[in-house]
């Protein structure tokens, strides 16, 4: 054999593909014992600077995508083509003559009964379809039956599935586009360079009897900019139940607080402007100060130790969280109840008007669909593989009149035997 | 009705505890009438909890598939369901023997969590939240089963023949069949759970598969069992090693289910 070719058996081979399994399986817990994403410093701190060294090295703090994942996963496809493609004619032809007796007629079987009366009862009790009657080759009156061969391409659509389905995926992380838009009933904002703008129409934070979230709701409406007229489309999203529009899906993905900022000079309204929580407004007449909204507690309170909070989601005792920067340095940080103001030399602040905003993604992934049907595709196959299991029998007449009955089931193994010969009647424990 | 299930939560723990007991003391005194009266035991404990998990379902008002408790609980049920089913199909009181102090712990773990019925999150309100947490009840059950029928294995090596044994125990290659029944049952239903988490994902967050700890976790499951039923296709390889892999593959299940919420924090770590 040519080293060409060996290397070629090896790769579609099944041992390759059981060591790629082991590796890939080791690949991702090691993708999740370690935390992704996080910094030199992140991993310094936590482990020590070798092994945060070595983990960016490696790639470790970004496993899964990184060159040595995406290596194993391409073997793992190329590995599965070829033994799909290599085993695609030797499984046409199998398929072929299970159904035929010729082959089988020669064969013992995995287990036979001899001296049988009536060998269609025992088909019967088998639950094999009814025998086409034959003849072997020596002139023999016999009996075959095969079911359940659409089992035997199985494994090969599970592979098929599989495939489809890391295609539809890495196809999809290559060209997928997301993007994120928030605000407030009002807003309207661009979805990213896609030309398209969203508007937030309305949002509602529904809440149970006890407090707690029920369900988030927002009304949006999107336009399509790129178009003459600026022709929109509008749905209602909530979490669990996006809307597709203008051929991008759009998720309620979460909220948070917003709030009005007033800004005045002098006692002179100079700015308002509604602001959500981690935003920052610069001053208009001095936009090197900047007023940033940290965060709003409903219901304040501050226990020493553990730092601000709030006690419920009821507006109880609203406080504002804000810091104040000037050239880029703080000059404050503090929290400030409802009824309080900030004064900066001329400047006084107030927060008003507490609102809930709303953070919507926004997705295109053209390739979902074909995730989907890989993974339908798997379970089909795996349910071919697993519950549909392709059996023969047949029996041939012997010259004093009786009847010897053979059968082959693939994967039946022990059990099929015991089935078969219970179905036989001769089974060593028959009671 | 949470007061109806309480009880019959307590009842179904001491039930399970006592079919435990008989199932010892049918290896121990060797006569099948007593496996009789466990099975039959398992098989009271199983109805009432089916009935303590409709109790619990009409009084919170939803499936009881949402949290620790209930998750642990249902665990048991499918580890109970699926032992059963494989007792009585192949005959196989002492995989009951094997199976049952499984079932007591898991139940056990349940009865230690909050039974508080909680009011779910948006996210955790869709129906694809009961297929994707029944298939993995069903998955988690059928692969407590080749675990116990791995260690089955494992020991029957070591063990002295007796004729008890040998009548009991089936030989080693129908073992490898029945763990092989067993592991497909839960690959099958891995992937469900795989697939339905997967659409679930991609209406809630937005994207169907994100290698969150816990997704990761039930796809490494996948693949050390999928390598399993591989390895059992290659001479020599069924039997022992195929039994040290169910064995594996099921610390990677209770990984997957304990573990990834006390570790591993992620968007799962509620359930
Ligand atoms: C994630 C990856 C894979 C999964 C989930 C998978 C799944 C399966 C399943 C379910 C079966 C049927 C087993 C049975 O009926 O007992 C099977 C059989 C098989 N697989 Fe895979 N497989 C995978 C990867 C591969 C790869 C990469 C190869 C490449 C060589 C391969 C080669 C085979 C072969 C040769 C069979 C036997 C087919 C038969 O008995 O008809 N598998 N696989």
């Amino acid at each position: 054999m040519s080293v060409f070719k060996r290397i070629y058996k090896f790769i579609a081979s099944m041992r390759f593909a059981i060591a790629l399994l082991v590796v890939l399986a080791v690949a991702c817990s090691v993708g999740s014992l370690v935390t992704q994403g996080q910094s030199y410093d992140w991993y310094a701190q936590r482990y020590s600077e070798r092994t945060a060294a070595l983990i960016l090295a490696l790639g470790l703090d970004d496993a899964f995508h990184s060159a040595w994942f995406i290596a194993i996963t391409g073997f793992l496809c190329l590995n599965l083509t070829l033994c799909n493609l290599t085993r695609l004619p030797r499984l046409i032809r199998l398929a072929k003559a299970e159904g035929r007796p010729e082959g089988a007629l020669k064969d013992p079987g995995d287990v036979s009964a001899a001296n049988i009366a009536d060998p269609r009862a025992v088909f019967a009790r088998l639950r094999m379809p009814a025998p086409i009657a034959c003849q072997t080759e020596d002139g023999r009156e016999a009996l075959f039956a095969s079911k359940h061969r659409a089992g035997l391409w199985g494994a090969w659509v599970c592979h098929l599935g599989i495939l489809l389905l890391i295609l539809g995926f890495g196809l999809g992380q290559m060209t997928q586009e997301q993007y994120a838009v928030y605000g407030v009933p009002g807003d309207v904002k661009p979805i990213g360079d896609t030309g398209r703008m969203l508007q937030i129409d309305d949002f509602t934070v529904g809440l149970r009897d006890d407090d707690t979230v029920e369900q988030y709701t927002a009304k949006i409406t999107v336009y399509d900019m790129n178009a003459d007229g600026a022709p929109s489309q509008s749905a209602e999203i909530r979490v669990n139940q996006p809307a597709t529009l203008f051929g991008m899906k759009f998720y309620q993905n979460s909220t948070g607080w917003a709030g009005k900022v007033n800004i005045a000079k002098d006692g002179e309204p100079l700015q308002e402007a509604v602001i959500c929580a981690g935003e920052y407004l610069p001053v208009a007449d001095k936009p090197e100060l900047v007023v940033v909204l940290n965060a709003f507690y409903p219901d304040y309170r501050f226990v020493p130790g553990e730092g601000p909070s709030t006690a419920s989601g009821q507006l109880n005792h609203p406080a504002w969280l804000y810091s104040v920067y000037y050239q880029g340095q703080v000059l404050g940080m503090n929290a400030l109840m409802a009824d309080e103001e900030l004064t900066i030399d001329e400047y006084t602040v107030t927060f008003t008007d507490p609102q809930s905003y709303t953070l919507i993604s926004v997705k295109r992934d053209r390739f979902t669909p074909l995730a989907l049907v890989g993974g339908l595709v798997t379970m089909l196959g795996l349910l071919l593989a697993f519950y549909v299991q392709p059996a023969r029998a047949w029996a041939i007449r012997q010259d004093d009149g009786g009847w010897t009955v053979h059968g082959r089931c693939r994967k039946g193994g022990a059990i099929w035997r015991e089935d078969f010969e219970r179905a036989a009647g001769t089974a060593s424990n028959e009671e | 009705m949470l007061q109806i299930e309480n009880t019959l939560f307590t009842i179904v723990m001491l039930l399970y505890f006592a079919a435990m007991l008989l199932y010892f003391a049918f290896i121990a005194v060797k006569k099948d009438g007593v496996a009789k009266v466990a099975i039959g035991l398992q098989a009271a404990g199983l109805a009432l909890h089916t009935a303590a998990l409709i109790c619990r379902g009409i009084g919170a008002g939803r499936l009881p598939l949402t949290n620790q408790y209930e998750f642990a609980t249902s665990f048991a049920w499918g580890l109970c369901l699926v032992s059963l089913i494989f007792v009585l199909r192949f005959k196989f009181p002492v995989l009951g023997a094997f199976a049952s102090p499984v079932t007591f712990l898991i139940i056990g773990y349940a009865a230690m969590q909050s039974k508080e019925v909680r009011s779910l999150m948006p996210a955790l309100r869709s129906n694809w939240l009961g297929f994707h947490v029944s298939t993995a009840i069903i998955a988690y059950g059928a692969f407590g089963v080749s675990f116990v029928l791995g260690v089955i294995f494992l020991l029957r090596d070591r063990m002295r023949n007796s004729g008890f044994l040998d009548q009991h125990i089936p030989n080693r290659e129908k073992l490898d069949v029945i763990a092989y029944r067993s592991v497909s049952l839960g690959l099958l239903f891995l992937t469900f759970t795989i697939v339905t988490g997967a659409i679930w994902a991609e209406r809630a967050w937005g994207s169907y598969w994100s290698w969150d700890p816990k997704e990761t976790w039930s796809l490494v499951t996948w693949i050390i069992y999928a390598a399993y039923l591989h390895l059992r296709l290659r001479r020599g390889w069924q039997g022992r090693a195929a039994a040290i892999f169910a064995v594996v593959g099921f610390a990677c299940v209770i990984f997957t289910y304990i573990g990834v919420n006390t570790f591993l924090p992620g968007v799962h770590s509620y359930a």
